[in-house]
Formats: C-alpha cells, structure tokens, sequence
C-alpha cells in the first residue's frame, strides 16, 4: 500500500503538486531549455537546424554576420537598441502620466475611489487588439485625429500620424497605462499623509517635501509599474506590427520574421534569448535590491 | 470636503482628460459601428445596423462590394475555437492553480521558493518569448498544431494567475478551520472537500474567470501556436485588421467589448462576495 513509507502528510503533497510539476517540466521548462539550445544550432538551408554549437547567432544580433568580419552590418543592435529607446520612452510616459492620477484618485471618497480603480482595471479584461485598432481608426491618414484636425482648420493636408515611433510609443502607452498606475496607486494609498503635514510644519517646501518624503515613499510602486510596462514592452510585436509599419521595426518583429518567413528558427530563438537575458538582469537586480532594502541596509 | 487649492484643481482636471484619454478611443469604435457610410467610415452618414447584420450573415442593404467579411462561417468558426480553448484552458489551469496553491498555503517544504518563481515567471515572461519557444517545442515533438496545441499553451500561463488569486484567498483565511476538521476525525481529503473547498471557492471562481478572460484575449502566443484551420478570434481579428480597415470591425470589436465587460463585471461582482466574507 505505502511502500515509501511516507506520511499522509507527504502523500496528499504529492498529489497536489505532481500534475503542476510535471505540466509546468514538460511544457514550460523544457520549451524554455529547447529555445536555449536552438540558439545554439546552426540554421539549414531549407528552414531545418543542423545540429552542432555554433555561436555565431549571438555574433549576427552584434553585427558580425556568420562569423565574417569584414562585413560587420549591427542591423539588428539598431533595432535592439530602438526597441530599449521606445520601451523606456513607454515607460516614462506612462508614469508622468500615471503619477499625478494616482494622487488625485487617493484624495477621492471611498466610492469614487473604487469607481475610478474599476475604470483602471476594465482595460485589462478588453481585447488587446481591439484596444489597439482603436489607434489605427484615429491615426491613420482619413483617421479621427486627421478628420478633427483637418474640421478644425489647424492643417490642410492629413499628416501622417502612423508609421513612426510616435505612433509605437502611443499604442504602447494605451495598452500598458494600467500596468504602470495599479502599483503606482497602491503604494501613493499607503503613504501617510500625516507625514506630508508632518514635513510642511518642519518648514520644508512643497518640493522638498516631494523629493525627500513622497518619492522616496512611492518609489516601490514606480519601480514595479516600470518593470510590469518595460518587459511586455521589450518584447511586444502587435503595437509595432499595426501602427509602426516597416519603418518601426521592434526586436519582437524580427522574432516573428525569423519564425514565420525567413525560417531561420535559430536566429529567432537566439533574438528571443536577449530578450530574456535582458529581463533576467532587470528582475535580478529587481530583487537583489528589494531583499537588500528589507535586510535594512 | 476641504476647498481646493489651484494645484488641487489642475490634478482634477488632469485626471478627468486622462480618463477621457483611457476610454474615447474605445468610445469612438462603438460610435462608428452604427455608421452607414461604408467608404469612408470615419465620416458619420446615417445610423444603421447592417455592420451587425453582416458579420452574422443576414439580409443588409448593403451593395456585395461594400461586403467584407467573405465568410461569416469563418468569423463564427474562430469565436467556436476561442471558446473551445479558453474553456478548456481554463478547467485545466483552475485544477493545476489551485491544487498549488493549496499546497503551497499548506505545507512547508524545502522547494517552497523554487515553486513560487517556477509559478511566477511564466507570468512575466513576455508572451513573444513563451510563444516561439512553444512553437519549436510542438514542432520537434511532432505536435500537430491546433487547439489542442493552443490550449496545452494557455494553460502554461494561466496556472500561475489561477495560482496567484487562490493563494490570496487562502492566505486570508483561518488554518484553524483545516486542524479542527482533522482534529474532528477527518482525514485530507475529506478537510478539502468538505472546508476547504467550500471556504476557497470565490477565489476558484475568480481565478477561472480571470484566466478564461485572459485565454480568450491571448493574441501573441496563439498566433505562434495555432494552425491553419485553429484560428481564435483575437488572431482572426489581427488578420482582418492587417487586410484593411473595414466597417464590420467595428461591430466585432464592439461586441467584444460588450462581452468583456459582461466578464468583468461578474469578475468584480465575485472578488466583492470573496472581500465581504472576512
């Protein structure tokens, strides 16, 4: 009956957790480890891998294409590079933008308080792509923001709104503002206010009072509101794929490329793998300082 | 309420445009999908309900060139899929989830840590990431693409949010229940079903809402695993969209819209039931 002699205790944990462990190693551990070792296979001719190291996919995302040197082209650091440019533009636009509504909203009754994060949290059950089509109906050349503006006798001919990083850095903002004002919120809705007083009375101007007492106070939810925006941002295909066109390329469209028309599956597992080297460095110094921070160094 | 200061009213004002920012777009999609103008459907022409009419097949008084959905089988056929997928997805991620958290809550052991990251990167990591090193996955094994393939994707991901909503439901409640119950002669099972379970349920049910939510909006994993004839909705719509902007998108969209606040009102409805008891 119990060979291993194990206790009910130890039984009934390993019945909860086998299903998980074994789904979670199959499909998810295992496809991240194949991944790894894709990017360091040699690409076929015909879409296929051969199946011997070769680390000159790392070499091509620097600009060395298949180990010659001459022809050093860093194609793809350009457009790693614009994907970090656009990410961080993301980022800082969401939180100027977030940072002062979250104040204004942890001023509001109880009520309205739970109205205005019921608004905040709606985006996330919409469709992302519906969301985002909503950008391409007012963007694009006979779109709303041109109709308005063209009404408004402000321009005579449509500007050309989409295809530019503008456009990306739009898109991008919609979709990911909830991301960034849910952490802000909750750590501006903790902050005790008895302290704002607290720095007045000691005579300290409003901004000093801000860059010594609120910043450092809300700088957790600012922290973790950049990280929840910058690593879909890294990586995202869809809001570059719609409104960025050719000219807005992202790392994450050149993934795509790579595994759905050039068929070179290597190169777009190694593409992949930055960005998960990337995330990895983010999130490790992430918590290697938040444990500093509760050591009480 | 104090009077406010002119800083006091500028953040007013602030928020109430960054609201509007929030919602118009939105807004604006539901609004132009009553418009009859099919050339231009930025320009108000008239109200009409033949968007609607045609994604479903019906009589319209369109002409057939203002027609764009070729197929409304194809349209119904993707909403099939979605639903197909995300009901599986997630009956198999509420069982996973919640067995974990369940264990996690507990028992104390020494993977504790390793559990919660393994349950916590799945979430963070982008969804470009986990699709493509899906795709190689069921490609080498030689996984025919399709829902099945969709659904065994989903459900990597849609555990650990499962997982993470149980985990706070568990988390406030009281573990003395659990040691009376097996302190009254019942044994783990019997603790689970009949304590447990009942006191954890809001938290089941709004972690199952979450993830079919999420499943039937993923986008970016599907596109990478779905095969020809496993189109979902999401993806279906990212090709229409990709052909040209044609006025039945908006009716789709803006029926999508309607379903997801549906969801998310019942979502917000249960999260109040599972607060309101403690």
């Amino acid at each position: 009956m119990n060979p291993l002699n194990l206790s009910r205790k130890q039984l009934a944990l390993i019945t909860l957790l086998t299903p998980t462990s074994l789904f979670l190693l199959i499909f998810f551990i295992g496809p991240m480890l194949i991944m790894l070792t894709y990017s360091f296979l040699e690409p076929g001719l015909y879409g296929g891998v051969e199946w011997h190291f070769y680390h000159w996919n790392y070499g091509r995302v620097l600009g060395w294409a298949d180990g010659i040197y001459e022809e050093f082209d860093p194609v793809y650091l350009k457009i790693l590079l614009r994907s970090i440019g656009l990410s961080v533009a993301t980022v800082l636009c969401t939180l100027f933008i977030c940072y002062p509504v979250a104040f204004w909203v942890s001023t509001l009754s109880a009520k309205n308080k739970a109205l205005c994060i019921f608004l905040m949290t709606l985006p996330f059950f919409a469709s992302m792509v519906v969301r985002l089509y909503a950008w391409v109906l007012i963007l694009r050349n006979s779109g709303f923001a041109n109709q308005f503006l063209e009404a408004t006798g402000l321009i005579t001919e449509p500007l050309n709104l989409m295809f530019s990083g503008t456009a990306v850095i739009i898109g991008m903002v919609y979709i990911f503002i909830p991301f960034m004002f849910l952490p802000i919120y909750s750590s501006v809705e903790k902050l005790d206010k008895n302290l704002l007083q607290a720095s007045e009375d000691l005579g300290a101007t409003p901004f000093t009072t801000f860059r010594r007492v609120v910043f450092p106070l809300t700088l957790p939810g600012i922290v973790a509101g950049c990280i929840l925006v910058f690593i879909p941002s890294l990586g995202n295909f869809v809001v570059p794929d719609l409104l960025g066109g050719a000219k807005v390329l992202m790392i994450g469209n050149m993934i795509e490329q790579q595994f759905l028309y050039a068929r070179n599956w290597p190169f777009g597992a190694t593409l992949s793998m930055v960005i998960i080297f990337m995330m990895m460095i983010i999130l490790s110094i992430y918590l290697y300082k938040s444990t500093k921070k509760q050591a009480g160094l | 309420m104090k009077k406010q200061t002119p800083l006091g009213r500028l953040l007013s004002i602030y928020s109430v445009f960054f609201f509007l920012f929030l919602y118009a777009p939105v807004i604006l999609i539901v609004i132009y999908s009553f418009n009859s103008n099919p050339i231009n459907i930025m320009i108000w022409d008239g109200f009409t309900f033949d968007w609607y009419r045609s994604i479903f097949g019906l009589a319209t008084s369109l002409t057939d060139t203002s027609s764009y959905v070729d197929s409304t089988d194809q349209l119904l056929n993707a909403l099939l899929n979605s639903l197909i997928v995300a009901a599986s997805a997630t009956l198999v991620a509420t069982f996973l989830g919640t067995s974990t958290a369940v264990a996690l809550a507990r028992y104390r052991f020494k993977l504790h840590s390793f559990y919660r990251l393994l349950l916590f990167v799945p979430m963070v990591m982008p969804d470009i990431v986990l699709g493509i090193a899906l795709l190689i996955f069921f490609v080498g094994a030689g996984f025919t693409l399709g829902n099945s393939t969709i659904i065994i994707g989903h459900c990597t991901f849609l555990t650990s949010y499962v997982f993470i909503v149980v985990s706070a439901r568990l988390a406030g409640m009281n573990p003395l229940t659990e040691a009376a119950s097996a302190d009254l002669g019942a044994n783990e099972w019997q603790t689970f079903r009949r304590v447990t379970l009942p006191l954890i349920l809001p938290g089941v049910i709004g972690g199952a809402l979450l993830s079919f939510i999420i499943s039937m909006d993923d986008l970016v994993i599907t596109y990478f695993i779905s095969g020809v004839d496993s189109t979902t909705l999401p993806v279906f719509i990212l090709g229409m969209i990709r052909r040209g902007i044609k006025p039945e998108i908006n009716a789709i969209a803006t029926l999508m819209l309607l379903f997801s606040v549906v969801i998310a009102s019942a979502g917000i409805y249960f999260k109040s039931k599972n607060t309101s008891t403690h």
